[in-house]
């Protein structure tokens, strides 16, 4: 960067109260989230510096507002910092001071300058013609098709978006689950949409994530240049963040490979619960989830699920492709229950026929297909069904 | 007469429209439609019941522990189960927290707006700024460089959501010194609702959406460590609603005392009450149970008095049903405010509409004479110069002072709750689950923070056999029912004052008045 434009950029900085040094520092945190050496921060730095903001449309569909809440959580950059210093988020209907005609100008101006990301929240809703979900006196899926048309992203945040989510999930009784919820990927692709799109699930969506695709995404360039895509696995999710499972890093994994479970309801659950014992037993979906929760955990760091004393329920277990027909409420539920019928992670190389082998301890399946605890290593013995009840051989102490 | 619309109504949860006729610069009638049908009943169909914990607070993602609650209370009903005390003291502090949390977010980052205008801050002169917060006591920051800061982002030409706001309204009246203070505490609210948030991601694992209270009582096992992380939390959210919300409040509302003669509404106020007093009887809540029918004499709301209407909204069956026996099936023909025209179904009580929220709670709770509720209120309108006058507080003013208040009430309490839990964990006792199922059907009649929410549950054979839910939103902002009566909202509206038909800011503010 020319040394004029430098100083241009650190004269904006010092205008909104923000040292070149606390600068540095966010760029920084931007890189520790993305899994990069701070020794990118200067990098990042530079792309941030190349001037006007970059234009953004936050879109709410089928959706409860917990992925726009979950975004008002986030500390690193925090939210003044998002919407006012790194990107002109021209339209987010939670929070944005406009209404009605004059909210609906700003999406016809923005699109009408192209350049811009767009950002949905909530299910795609398809059903009844598209009227199931009403926005400007119209079905919402029309106000989606024009804005995702001239779009040079778009970031699908939240399993809803990603794949209908819950809102997808099998209706109970006889009936046919009529509102039609899909997610992004799906849409796009029936609607023959072609925007590149990123897929950012979990229920509701993790901020750090959205933040660290952001600047990867808009700021870095790499969407111009396409290496972005490079970066994605074949459900279009960020590899740095859904790579490994939630088992992988979790930190009450000792108390697994001990064959320490807090026994649900027992007499002893609240004493395992305060030591922090494995919540596997319980139903966890951790083997079979593939986020990073555990490392970024949730609130500005303050705790997350496992921690909470809660089992994974596998809420970011998606199928883009699938749309509907993969939501995670479906894949993962009954939560508290280990399940013969699951998906396993794309890692690791599992047969479909190992699956089909073995009814009743799929999860721990999962386990062996990762070489978590390998049943060849002989360290879980005959692991594969849950009548041999392997962890309670294991057991120690008040593992009944 | 001019038909005007506002289609997306922002700043709220969810989708909404809202239709205004309007004479001579008045609100003469109003229609307001809901937007989304998701079928979260009938996904939770066939479930088991912890199933429907985890899943029914996805409803609403401001108020997901309310739903969790409301869901697992429904659960308990049926099966039978009474939860141990301990889970009933956490329930309490994360219900609390949730609260604290949504009503900071909902008078700064929802409403806030529509009061605070943000570019005449520019305009303030700083030395005067730092007069005013002292005098108004409210808490100051460093108003110099939040000026700065804004000046350099309105320079910048790049309004982002700001862009295209109601700055220099004519029904702005804030002095620019006040709307400095405002966007000081904007921007530190969203610190506080976040350190709010925190106190359920310990004791809930995450917000929005927790993981914990599962039907029995609750998995969450407090330690020493995690003890010690809430109290603190939850002491600095509570002297910043004290010493900066408050005060705001105060200063705020001086200069809108127009707003305490309109936007009543129906003059019907609903609260099943919450926060559980040991035992958990319904009906001795810390915010009480009661309904107020055309007056201030408070009756007790009956469950099975309920019937909801569906000649104005999108569904097909199930017409004048009790939720604990109701149906819902929806199918869009064409929105017309003469026939159809929401998603929302119309719930009444006795036939009447009912206004749920925070102003129902706090003036069930004046009535009913709870100490800190009528401190809080008296000191308040003494302060307003109407001493002695409850009945003002039936107003748009009213509305959005009585959720402040109660943010400061609930903060007080809370106190207390972490305290008697402490108490107990110190005292031996280390029952916090009950493993129990059973049979039958129930309801979780409690409170969002936006007002009156009620699951009713049956469970067969482990499984959810019928699920139906009327949230506060349904209350609030439902269309006419049979009779053709109109939904508070929809009544709130009429009489409202819209000084600029293309700009209709004072409707705005009546919608946000109820946090839809």
């Amino acid at each position: 960067m020319a040394q004029e434009a430098r100083a241009d950029f650190n004269e904006k900085l010092a205008a909104r109260g923000v040292s070149r040094r606390d600068f540095l520092k966010y760029c920084g945190s931007v890189a520790a989230l993305l899994g990069m050496s701070e020794m990118y921060a200067p990098q990042i730095a530079a792309a941030v510096e190349k001037g006007a903001l970059q234009p953004a449309l936050w879109m709410a569909h089928g959706l409860c507002t917990g992925c726009t809440e979950s975004m008002a959580q986030v500390d690193s950059p925090d939210v003044p910092t998002v919407v006012l210093d790194l990107l002109s988020v021209n339209y987010w209907e939670t929070v944005m001071a406009a209404a009605g005609t004059q909210a609906e100008d700003n999406i016809k101006a923005t699109v009408a300058k192209g350049g811009y990301v767009v950002i949905v929240e909530g299910s795609v809703m398809t059903g009844d013609g598209g009227n199931v979900l009403r926005i400007g006196g119209r079905p919402g899926i029309d106000e989606l098709k024009e804005v995702a048309a001239n779009a040079a992203a778009v970031i699908a945040v939240g399993s809803c978006a990603v794949d209908g989510g819950w809102v997808a999930g099998k209706w109970g009784g006889d009936t046919a689950n009529m509102v039609g919820a899909t997610g992004v990927t799906k849409f796009f692709a029936d609607n023959g949409i072609k925007a590149p799109v990123i897929n950012l699930p979990t229920c509701p969506v993790n901020p750090e994530w959205v933040v660290a695709m952001l600047v990867d995404v808009l700021l870095m360039g790499q969407l111009a240049d396409g290496s972005i895509l490079k970066k994605l696995d074949d459900k279009g999710r960020p590899k740095l963040i859904f790579g490994s499972t939630i088992h992988d890093n979790c930190p009450r994994r000792g108390h697994f490979e001990n064959g320490e479970f807090v026994v649900f309801g027992s007499a002893d659950h609240a004493a395992q619960e305060a030591a922090g014992w494995c919540l596997y037993k319980m139903g966890c979906k951790g083997p079979q989830t593939q986020t990073n929760c555990p490392l970024v955990r949730w609130n500005r760091r303050a705790s997350w699920c496992v921690e909470g004393g809660s089992p994974c329920i596998g809420c970011g277990n998606v199928d883009p492709a699938a749309g509907g027909a993969g939501n995670w409420f479906d894949a993962s539920a009954p939560f508290l229950s280990r399940l013969a019928d699951v998906r396993l992670p794309s890692v690791g190389g599992v047969q479909p026929a190992t699956i089909g082998a073995v009814v009743g301890g799929v999860a721990a399946v999962g386990l062996v297909a990762h070489g978590l605890g390998s049943a060849a290593k002989g360290r879980i013995k005959g692991v594969p069904t849950e009548d041999q009840k392997v962890f309670d051989a294991k057991k120690k102490g008040g593992d009944k | 007469m001019a038909r005007v619309v506002i289609d997306p109504v922002t700043r709220i949860e969810g989708h909404l429209r809202v239709e205004v006729e309007v004479d001579n610069g008045v609100v003469k009638d109003a229609w307001v439609s809901g937007g989304l049908y998701r079928g979260m009943e009938s996904v939770l169909l066939g479930r088991a019941p912890s199933d429907a914990f985890y899943v029914a607070q996805r409803i609403c993602g401001v108020c997901p522990i309310s739903h969790g609650h409301a869901s697992t209370m429904g659960s308990e009903a049926a099966m039978g189960i009474k939860i141990p005390n301990n889970a009933r003291i956490i329930r309490n502090i994360i219900e609390g927290a949730e609260a604290l949390h949504s009503h900071i977010l909902w008078f700064y980052t929802l409403t806030a707006l529509d009061y605070v205008d943000v570019v005449s801050a520019l305009s303030a002169n700083i030395a005067d700024t730092y007069a005013l917060a002292e005098a108004a006591g409210t808490s100051t920051a460093d108003f110099g460089a939040i000026q700065k800061r804004l000046k350099g982002f309105v320079e910048g030409g790049q309004l982002s959501i700001f862009t295209n706001g109601y700055w220099g309204h004519p029904a702005m009246k804030l002095p620019p010194e006040l709307n400095l203070i405002a966007v000081a505490h904007y921007l530190e609210a969203l610190e506080m609702q976040a350190e709010a948030a925190a106190i359920i991601a310990v004791m809930g694992g995450k917000f929005p959406h927790f993981m914990t209270s599962l039907p029995g009582g609750t998995v969450w096992i407090p330690t020493e460590e995690k003890l010690d992380d809430i109290y603190f939390r939850w002491q600095k959210v509570r002297n910043w609603i004290a010493n900066a919300m408050i005060p705001d409040t105060i200063a705020i509302a001086k200069q809108y005392l127009d707003a305490t003669t309109y936007g009543k509404g129906c003059g019907n106020y609903l609260a099943w009450g919450v926060y559980d007093t040991e035992g958990g009887d319904p009906t001795k809540r810390i915010m009480p149970r009661g309904a107020l029918v055309g007056g201030l004499t408070p009756s007790d709301p009956k469950p099975e008095a309920i019937k909801e209407y569906i000649d104005h909204a999108w569904y097909t069956s199930g017409d004048a049903l009790n939720p604990a026996k109701g149906e819902t099936v929806g199918k869009f023909d064409a929105y017309s405010t003469d026939a159809k025209y929401s998603w929302v179904k119309a719930p009444r009580l006795d036939d009447k509409p009912m206004e749920v929220g925070p102003l129902s709670r706090m003036l069930v709770a004046y009535v009913a004479k709870v100490p800190g509720v009528v401190s809080l209120i008296d000191s308040t309108l003494a302060a307003l110069g109407v001493p002695g006058k409850p009945e003002v507080l039936l107003s748009l003013l009213g509305r959005v002072g009585a959720r402040n208040l109660e943010a400061m009430f609930v903060a007080d309490e809370m106190g207390k709750w972490i305290g008697e839990l402490i108490a107990a964990v110190k005292g031996g006792d280390s029952k916090y689950f009950v493993d129990q199922t059973g049979e039958g059907e129930g309801a979780g009649l409690w409170e969002a923070p936006r007002g009156a929410l009620g699951h009713w549950v049956g469970v067969k054979g482990g499984k959810i056999s019928s699920y139906q839910v009327v949230t506060p939103s349904t209350w609030n902002m439902s269309p006419r029912d049979k009779n053709g009566v109109r939904g508070p909202l929809e009544e709130a509206l009429v009489g409202c004052p819209v000084a600029d038909a293309a700009k209709p800011l004072e409707a705005l503010r009546i919608v946000h008045s109820f946090d839809p």
